[in-house]
């Protein structure tokens, strides 16, 4: 009985958050790009910065036959080209003694079993029962086995107070039946407080300081309603195309699966949701999912036609360079009818925000990469200096954005000096780059040591993935119905430029316009 | 001497014109980034202390934009004089933008009433916080109507003749006006800290902190007070009391006796040695049961091992950096309010006077 009461009280007041405790953590697609790329660079990272326990043993499980030597040597060369605070040869030598390889299909159950004689021998080497943290990174299509196979070799079950906890990666389902349906699995096999669906945009510093900034500063949230503002835009923009063999994930998957109902509705729910109670997991998220609860559905063709554009780039230049249109790229169905750009009208019919419209744009082939929620708010009263300069109609906006280049601005209206009276825009702007120089942690790295420690504030609840399936499936069936006159269409737009004319329009009709990155 | 200072403290100035000069530093210039998110003032009784301390400020700007405010004073000449420079760090950010902080540089001379304040004041970055970093000994400048407008007090208590005396002074200040202290020589013990507590980690150690026996630490001779904040912040987390000392017939070594929440006694001894690291070894033992953490003098790394029967753990961890630009930036990025230190204050204190 070890993990009861794993107290240690060196631990207390040296960092400010929850406590990660030892563990094992068992990586499921142990040998994808995301492991190498993402996981193991992130806990070696968490390693150097001795915010990881010691004790943390970390078992990679894939189909290949590998050796622990060879698989360490892999992750090794990875981590010297990505790893956020460089790769120091003899504290990765200590971190990659913590790392085995486990080879087994997916789908055998006796590899599960295996795996948990493997784990008691390092528990009983540790001096008794361990934690177990299930990483399942793997292709979706394992994720049922994965998880039924688990329960099966009883890897599942919190015994003698440790506990066993899974994080599952997107895409959480492809749309409500999958979801519901592993949703069912997952808690067939672990309970709902033991399972963390990751999203890691909320693990991004700057979403995180979305709730900061709003119930921080006394100077927002009073202007945080339909009276201040006049509307909300989310805009995903990516120069990337299809490179490196994406396009036959992507065509199965499309923009509003891929990025809006994870990613883009979880920002929309930070900024729309009232100021939760506490700041545990569920006070937060209970008032995440009541957002995603009060989009008003577009559950007919006609209104999704109305209110969402779909597109595809065809051949254009980005960052100078030629490119190929999107049903040419590589491993993408020449018929292709997969949206890689969308925008959306939504309304999130609560008091607060009655009548502003929150508009999401994401496209791939955009001309740069940025992410970003700029909140737009009413211009003043057509007196004064309203009544003559038009420059001051428009109101002021606060930019937040996400990344690249992380920060926060405020667009206000100012004197241009001189003798005359004229106004123009100006720019408050508080960049993290500059204020600190210090470099932020990687989403990941919080996101592992948030469920080393049992906090799930930053990952997505049941709940929340359904609301935003539901959502997102109304606007798909909207788009394969059946009646071609009432079927909206496919845009095209050139590969470089800001999206189809259609998206433009969309905001045309409330007299709104996109902001210019 | 007259070059290093003009090449690190940039543009002579009159005090009177310190910010019309700073306005034409950006104004030549207009693809920097001008950025502050405090005030630094270094302080110093050493007159040249200014251009080591604008070689030290330079690497600390790499990561935290600021206001830098130099001073030194010397008291000991009888003509009161102020002299002034202004210059800017410039670094690149990300390989992209030229992120510049502003740099003024203070050189008094002579005893005035009030002048060392008000000059200072004077040019401090309104509604950014004043992050003082006091070098050497506490002179009758620290007082009430200087350290009530600090919003963070840095010292460094390795370097005070009188430990006893200052740090009553210090505390006096904690007690008053809730001065946020951050004590570089407690910063030392940071890597050494998190190394206890990752071993403490293992699930094996669980009840291990009520079954010490013995605690040997090894520190520098110049770094006697981080090891005694080590120890006092080991005794107040594993819930220790103070018990009957044990007397050392050696010079170079200090003896304490502790009991545990369970009324074990444990025997805490810390050795001085020339040729140790700042910190150079903390050894907790129970039994068969060794937990030890080590670092080379001059090492980049600690040596964390753990030896309970057939389990054992023996890892590298990055260790404590010695220089004093580190130091401060370290302190600097942790922020807060130094409740820990606080906390552990109490005990450190009854160490130190036991001593």
């Amino acid at each position: 009985m070890l993990c009861p009461s794993m107290s240690n009280p060196f631990r207390e007041d040296l960092v400010s958050r929850a406590r990660p405790e030892a563990c094992s953590v068992v990586i499921f697609g142990a040998t994808g790009d995301l492991t190498h790329r993402k996981l193991i660079p992130a806990l070696y990272n968490l390693a150097i910065d001795g915010e990881l326990p010691t004790g943390v043993k970390i078992i990679g499980f894939a189909r290949r036959e590998k050796s622990d030597d060879v698989y360490r040597e892999g992750l090794r060369e990875l981590n010297e080209e990505v790893s956020r605070n460089g790769h120091d040869p003899e504290i990765w030598k200590d971190f990659e003694n913590s790392i085995e390889y486990h080879q087994s299909e997916f789908q055998d159950e006796d590899g599960y079993k295996r795996l948990a004689e493997r784990l008691e021998a390092i528990d009983a080497e540790r001096g008794g029962k361990g934690n177990r943290l299930f990483y399942v990174a793997s292709a979706p299509e394992y994720f049922d086995d994965i998880l039924i196979n688990l329960k099966k070799a009883g890897l599942n079950e919190s015994v003698d107070g440790c506990w066993s906890r899974v994080i599952v990666e997107k895409p959480f389902g492809t749309d409500l039946a999958s979801a519901q349906h592993l949703n069912q699995v997952v808690n067939q096999t672990f309970e709902e407080k033991d399972t963390y669906r990751i999203d890691h945009y909320l693990g991004k510093e700057t979403a995180q300081n979305i709730m900061v900034l709003r119930f921080a500063n006394a100077i927002f949230e009073p202007l945080w309603n339909n009276r201040y503002i006049e509307q909300i835009q989310i805009t995903c923009s990516e120069h990337l195309g299809m490179e490196g063999g994406r396009g036959g994930y992507y065509d199965n998957a499309g923009a509003l699966r891929d990025m809006v109902q994870n990613h883009l509705l979880q920002l929309l729910s930070l900024v729309a949701m009232e100021p939760p109670t506490d700041l545990s997991a569920d006070g937060v998220r209970d008032e995440k999912v009541k957002v995603i609860r009060s989009l008003r559905q577009w559950d007919t063709p006609e209104l999704v036609s109305e209110n969402v554009v779909r597109g595809q780039y065809t051949a254009g230049h980005v960052h100078g360079k030629s490119v190929v249109g999107y049903t040419e790229e590589d491993r993408v169905d020449p018929e292709s009818m997969t949206e890689t750009y969308v925008a959306l009208r939504c309304m999130v019919d609560t008091w607060r925000w009655s009548g502003v419209p929150f508009y999401i744009r994401m496209g791939k082939r955009l001309p740069k990469k940025a992410t970003e929620i700029s909140v737009h708010f009413k211009a003043p009263p057509n007196v004064l200096f309203n009544a003559s300069h038009s420059e001051a109609d428009e109101g002021n906006v606060l930019v937040i954005r996400i990344q690249p280049d992380e920060g926060i601005s405020l667009r206000m209206v100012s004197k241009l000096p001189g003798t005359s009276l004229r106004l123009e825009p100006v720019k408050m702007d508080f960049q993290y780059s500059t204020s600190f120089g210090k470099g932020s942690p990687e989403a990941y790295e919080r996101l592992l040591l948030d469920a080393m420690a049992g906090d799930a504030t930053l990952f997505a609840r049941r709940d929340e993935v359904e609301e935003a399936w539901k959502f997102i499936d109304h606007i798909h069936n909207g788009w394969k119905h059946n009646n071609e006159s009432a079927t909206p269409e496919m845009a095209e737009f050139v590969a470089g430029s800001w999206g189809p004319e259609e998206a433009d329009n969309l905001l045309v009709k409330d007299g709104n316009t996109w902001r210019r990155l | 001497m007259v070059e290093d200072k003009e090449l690190m403290l940039g543009k002579r100035v009159p005090v009177e014109k310190i910010e019309s000069e700073l306005h034409l530093l950006w104004a030549a210039d207009e693809a920097r980034t001008n950025a502050s998110l405090m005030n630094l003032a270094v302080y110093s009784e050493c007159e040249s202390a200014l251009v080591d301390n604008a070689a030290i400020v330079r690497e600390i700007t790499r990561e935290h934009a600021c206001r830098a405010l130099l001073i030194a004073l010397d008291k000991k000449s009888e003509e009161p004089s102020v002299s002034s420079w202004v210059t800017a760090n410039c670094h690149l950010a990300h390989g992209q933008k030229s992120v510049c902080c502003e740099q003024i540089a203070f050189s008094l001379t002579g005893h005035s009433r009030g002048r060392f304040r008000n000059t200072i004041f004077a040019h401090v970055q309104s509604d950014l916080p004043l992050i003082f970093w006091w070098q050497g000994n506490l002179s009758p400048i620290f007082n009430e109507s200087l350290y009530r407008r600090i919003d963070r007090f840095v010292i460094d208590s390795s370097s005070w003749d009188n430990p006893v005396e200052q740090f009553d002074q210090a505390c006096e200040a904690v007690d008053k006006v809730n001065l946020v202290v951050q004590d570089l020589s407690w910063t030392r013990t940071y890597h050494f800290r998190l190394a206890v507590a990752a071993l403490f980690d293992d699930p094996t150690l669980l009840k291990f902190q009520d079954k010490v026996e013995q605690v040997k630490l090894v520190v520098h001779p110049d770094n006697l007070i981080s090891g005694l904040q080590l120890i006092a912040w080991f005794a107040t987390m594993a819930g220790w009391e103070r018990s009957q000392d044990l007397i050392s017939d050696k010079d170079d070594v200090g003896s304490y006796r502790f009991s545990s929440k369970s009324g074990n006694l444990v025997d805490v001894e810390i050795t001085t040695d020339e040729q140790s690291a700042a910190i150079g070894t903390l050894e907790v033992k129970s039994g068969e049961t060794v937990v030890s953490i080590t670092r080379e003098a001059g090492g980049k790394y600690l040596r964390q091992q753990l030896k309970n029967g057939a389990h054992e753990i023996d890892v590298h961890g990055l260790a404590d950096s010695d220089s004093m630009a580190d130091l401060v930036t370290d302190q600097l990025s942790r922020g807060g309010k130094n409740s820990l230190f606080k906390r552990v204050l109490p005990m450190f204190m009854e160490l130190l006077k036991s001593k």
